[in-house]
């Protein structure tokens, strides 16, 4: 004990280290806290893993899968997943590989199926050439990270009915499922901003009848207005056009609850001194509400646009599913899926399932990361 | 009370209103109109060639030359006054005619699955929030995360397999084939019943996850709530205690949210109706969507909305019967 | 005879994600038959989970020490240990309500906003009185007759929400009392209402203690209150009775520093000029009690090498006080 400090006439070390502890939390700023709180959430943490894997994987999906999305291999069709192995009835070796495959064709029908053929091996090979690709549109590469000796095909995951390699397909589906995604939740996170932010900063009547239309397009079931719209695109589009267009349609009605919770925290702070300070000095509305309204709220929009996600995926694959949605040639989970429809494939190819797979993970990583976020954001939340 | 039902019945009928130009815009966004795929459909492969003098002649004949406010008018007074949809093209025929009794059965679904989700989730949610912390309730998060994540298409065909290989093939659809077509009868009806489950529970499989965990949320705060203290310090037994208090005020956010279930399930409904195989509203829509027969959709997207709007009116009166603070204007 | 009340060496402690916390150390108090204890503590000193530990109202991560002893005579005379009750006991049921009755500080929380709060009154007096129909609702309606509740038979229909804060604290005392239970135990029952009605609700429960001749427990923050109610006093700090006694005497020589600050912060109308003095710093967090005496972190007068050391014990000052406070240590003045 050197100094006494009035406020706290006797202190030990102990006590010392805890009180500067707590100093230190209550110097940090908002962001800062929030990321100490979210990096407490285990689960969290893991669902923030999955999705930068996921879109890491998939933006570099030239380079990590071995095949291009509409390649096909017309001598394995519909082939079950090669899993690489070490060992087989011929005995080990030190480098994975897996069999060969020959063509039988079924004595009655007549069709031509792929078996594996015990007699040959294909060993597994990294940074195998492959055919010229972009990777991220604009740097030419040709090696593949991983592929077969001698020019043969792995598939690690199987094929689908036209021979099409799964994996390869899974990895550039993801990316175009996660950024239809980003751009939709984006779309509607503008649309809510304009909306939200001039029914919540006005109020009023542009407020009761900005209020009307909300309550229109929360009370139209979601998915069937997506068909509508969806139904509506040019049978002769392309495929870009139409992704573009799917992320407009996904966007354009995305927005309601996120305008609600502007709209709603405007309202709130609309008459606070520092909104009247800002407009007696003349600023403009869009001005007032983006740099001096909308920062006091920043993690609880950045929550409900995490929390968005999972419906614009969700939607997107389903409508995909059933046709409405993305066309080959692109390939998004729910393209993937059109070929699982129904229970024969479960026991024929469940592997074509795997997409759905993706669908859940991403989905239920996105939800478990806006939970944490939520929790982090909280600034009366336990975690402290 | 009478102030609040005008109030409420006033704001319904715009929201309709809306709604109706809203569907009506979606059902004039297609390129081409409906004088154009009625001639294609109906002269194509015949032989026939039609002429643009030919399609002019349709359009002129069914009134579709005029501006898009009379036609909106049109159709929408048709319906009204009326309750005429206008015709379906891809079937030659009214839209009241291949709609028929497809509506009482949609609605059927939709009330079976309502009522399974909510036996269901209440409970259950009920449980998990009195046990909280306990090993099913962690179970009970793990599902309704599941729930919440799980397309529904696709866990339709993970059920439809189960069921396949339980109960044997008899379980897609509505109907076993020998009712399919035969007139309505008790036996009909049991059937009906024995195929209404698993869609019901597809269907249902969202709300009830999100249900449950909105039960177990208000539950967990209601429990702790000094009027559910303040009754156990006057000696109210448990179980009794549980159910008067906390429970009955965790029923209110499940009623204020009825019409956000009625529509996450017609929102689900197409897709999962195409898996299933089920002969209604859904199915018919998705039809109608991708033959672009769109005087169909757009009576079947209308009639969902008003059923889900309808519902909404019914989920705030339920509310307010429930709560004397809304009731008594508190 | 005993007394109505006796609680010996309770200790409360929860199981939290930060470890073991203890908001209640060995603490003991009792109550005789028809008089008033005031307990005065800051919030987090302990005083609510104490008395909510004697209704066994404590959540489940509670834990009450195995040392603690909570006796209550019941009206046949006979003792019941409380503590040793099953959660469902019959006996607890009885005690709940038909022996003790509790009122809590926020009126308009402890009704259920959708019942009546004639339902909620009747509900007491059909568990405890036996009473049902007419006869109940007759007996509500006397109740709140007797809490002064004007147009009774009215009210009795009324929800919460459309009674005035005041009356539904009034309302409260109806419900708690409905059942004529021997020891009323009030937590802040005044604390969330205006001055003027805080005064009329004081008056009213003085009127009626007497009336009825039941015990009270009063809880509360305000020495000032507990002045004008309670025959004997506690004054709780951090989990622990720091000083207790008959109320004038304790007001007049209070021997702990704490009780001394909790007395210079009362506003006096003879003082008007001078400025308030609160007790400096905060009370800490029950998981990071100081060692030793746990008031020392906030005392002027802690001894270096004592106070941060060992836990005060109880010394007796005479006349039914008593104190934890190293200065008044007799022993170790000896020594």
């Amino acid at each position: 004990m050197t100094v006494m400090d009035p406020q706290t006439p006797l202190e030990t070390t102990a006590e010392r280290r805890e009180r500067e502890k707590r100093e230190r939390y209550y110097a940090a700023s908002q962001w800062t806290l929030i990321w100490w709180r979210f990096r407490r959430h285990r689960a969290a943490m893991a669902g923030a893993a999955i999705l930068l894997t996921m879109a890491f994987l998939g933006l570099f999906a030239e380079f990590f899968a071995p095949y291009g999305p509409t390649e096909r291999n017309r001598d394995y069709v519909s082939g079950p997943p090669q899993v690489p192995m070490f060992c087989d009835q011929n005995g080990c070796s030190l480098r994975p590989f897996v069999h060969g495959t020959r063509t039988v064709r079924d004595p009655v029908t007549l069709r031509a199926t792929a078996e594996p053929d015990p007699e040959t091996r294909r060993h597994v090979a990294f940074f195998v050439p492959g055919e010229p690709a972009m990777l991220l549109g604009a740097i030419p590469i040709s090696t593949r990270l991983f592929g077969l000796e001698d020019g043969a095909q792995l598939h690690l995951w199987g094929t689908d009915t036209l021979g099409r390699d799964v994996f390869s397909r899974t990895l550039y589906a993801t990316r175009t499922s996660l950024s239809i995604g980003v751009l939709g939740v984006l779309i509607s996170f503008v649309l809510a901003l304009v909306i939200g932010g001039v029914a919540g900063y006005f109020g009023g009547l542009i407020d009761s009848a900005i209020q009307r239309v909300t309550e229109v397009v929360r009370v139209i079931p979601i998915i069937p207005l997506y068909m509508g719209l969806a139904a509506a695109m040019p049978k002769e589009w392309s495929s870009t056009q139409v992704y573009f267009a799917m992320t407009l349609i996904l966007g354009l009605f995305g927005w309601p609850t996120l305008a609600r919770r502007i709209r709603s925290q405007l309202l709130s702070i609309r008459g606070e001194d520092y909104v009247l300070a800002a407009q007696l000095a003349g600023a403009r509305p869009a001005r007032i509400i983006g740099s001096h309204m909308l920062p006091s709220f920043t993690s609880f929009i950045i929550v409900d646009l995490v929390i968005s996600f999972p419906y614009m995926i969700l939607s997107e694959t389903a409508l995909s599913f059933v046709g409405l949605g993305l066309r080959p040639p692109a390939v998004s989970w729910g393209v993937m899926l059109q070929q699982a429809q129904s229970v024969q494939v479960i026991e024929q190819a469940p592997w074509l399932f795997i997409p759905a797979g993706f669908v859940v993970l991403a989905v239920l990583a996105f939800t478990i990361v806006g939970d944490g976020l939520r929790d982090a954001a909280d600034p009366y939340g336990q975690a402290g | 009370m009478v102030r609040f039902l005008a109030e409420r019945s006033f704001g319904m009928i715009v929201t309709l209103f809306m709604v109706s130009v809203m569907v009506f815009f979606i059902m004039e966004l297609p390129p081409g109109d409906f004088a154009e795929r009625y001639a294609f459909r109906k002269f194509s492969g015949t032989g026939v060639t039609i002429t643009p003098a030919d399609i002019a002649a349709i359009r002129a004949e069914l009134g579709l030359d005029q501006p898009a406010v009379v036609r909106y008018f049109d159709w929408i007074s048709g319906i009204v006054l009326r309750g005429d949809f206008g015709q379906a093209y891809a079937f030659d025929t009214s839209v009241n005619n291949v709609i028929g009794q497809k509506v009482w059965l949609t609605l059927g679904l939709l009330f079976a699955t309502l009522i399974i989700t909510y036996l269901i989730s209440v409970p259950i949610g009920i449980y998990a929030a009195v046990r909280r912390g306990g090993a099913a309730d962690y179970g009970l998060t793990l599902f309704s995360y599941l729930g919440l994540a799980l397309p529904n298409f696709l866990l339709a065909l993970v059920l439809l397999y189960f069921a396949n290989l339980w109960f044997g093939a008899s379980v897609g659809g509505l109907f076993s084939a020998e009712y399919a077509e035969a007139p309505w009868s008790a036996a009909k009806l049991w059937d009906l019943m024995k195929h209404m489950w698993l869609p019901a529970l597809v269907l249902g499989w969202s709300a009830m996850a999100y249900q449950i965990q909105t039960v177990r949320a208000t539950m967990s705060d209601e429990i702790g709530k000094l009027n559910v203290t303040a009754a156990r310090a006057r000696g109210v037994p448990e179980t009794r205690l549980l159910l008067k208090y906390p429970a009955r005020l965790a029923l209110n956010p499940v009623v204020s949210t009825i019409g956000f279930d009625v529509n996450r399930i017609f929102s689900e409904l197409p897709i999962v109706a195409a898996v299933l195989g089920l002969t209604e509203l859904g199915d018919l829509l998705l039809k109608s969507f991708l033959d672009l027969d769109m005087n169909v959709a757009g009576a079947i997207l209308l009639m969902l909305t008003v059923v889900i709007v309808v519902m909404n009116f019914v989920s705030d009166l339920l509310l307010a019967w429930l709560d004397p603070r809304i009731r008594l204007g508190g | 005879m005993g007394r109505l009340l006796e609680v010996e060496n309770l200790t409360v402690s929860f199981r939290t994600d930060e470890g073991l916390i203890t908001p209640v150390q060995g603490v003991s108090f009792g109550v005789d038959a028809g008089r008033t204890l005031g307990i005065v503590g800051e919030s987090g000193s302990g005083k609510s989970v104490s008395t909510k530990a004697v209704m066994r109202l404590l959540p489940v991560s509670a834990r009450i020490g195995d040392q603690s002893c909570i006796a209550f005579t019941d009206r046949d005379g006979a003792r019941i240990d409380v503590h040793a009750l099953r959660p469902g006991a019959r006996a607890l049921r009885r005690l709940r309500g038909g022996e003790i009755g509790m009122i809590f500080q926020e009126p308009m929380a402890s009704f259920s906003p959708v019942y009546t709060i004639g339902n909620q009154i009747m509900e007491t007096i059909r568990l405890h009185k036996g009473l049902r129909g007419a006869a109940a609702r007759d007996l509500a309606v006397e109740m709140l007759t007797k809490v002064g509740i004007s147009n009774p038979a009215a009210r009795v229909d009324q929800y919460p929400h459309e009674l005035s804060g005041g009356m539904r604290q009034r309302a409260m005392i109806a419900l708690a009392l409905s059942a004529g239970p021997r020891l009323l135990i009030a937590d802040e029952p005044t604390t969330a209402l205006d001055v003027t009605i805080q005064a009329q609700v004081l008056d009213l429960m003085a009127g009626l203690q007497r009336d009825l001749g039941m015990a009270m427990i009063f809880i509360t923050h305000d020495l000032g209150v507990i002045a004008q109610v309670a025959d004997e006093v506690a004054v709780m700090y951090l989990g622990t009775i720091v000083e207790q006694g008959p109320v004038r005497q304790l007001l007049k020589t209070p021997a702990h520093p704490y009780t001394q600050g909790l007395i210079a912060a009362i506003p006096r109308l003879d003082r008007i000029d001078n400025r308030l003095t609160p007790v400096p710093g905060e009370i800490p967090s029950p998981s990071a009690r100081p060692s030793g005496c746990p008031f020392r972190s906030r005392c002027a007068q802690a001894i270096l090498g004592v106070c941060d050391r060992t836990p005060p014990p109880l010394t007796r000052l005479g006349g039914g006080q008593s104190v934890r406070c190293h200065l008044h240590d007799r022993a170790r003045a000896v020594a």
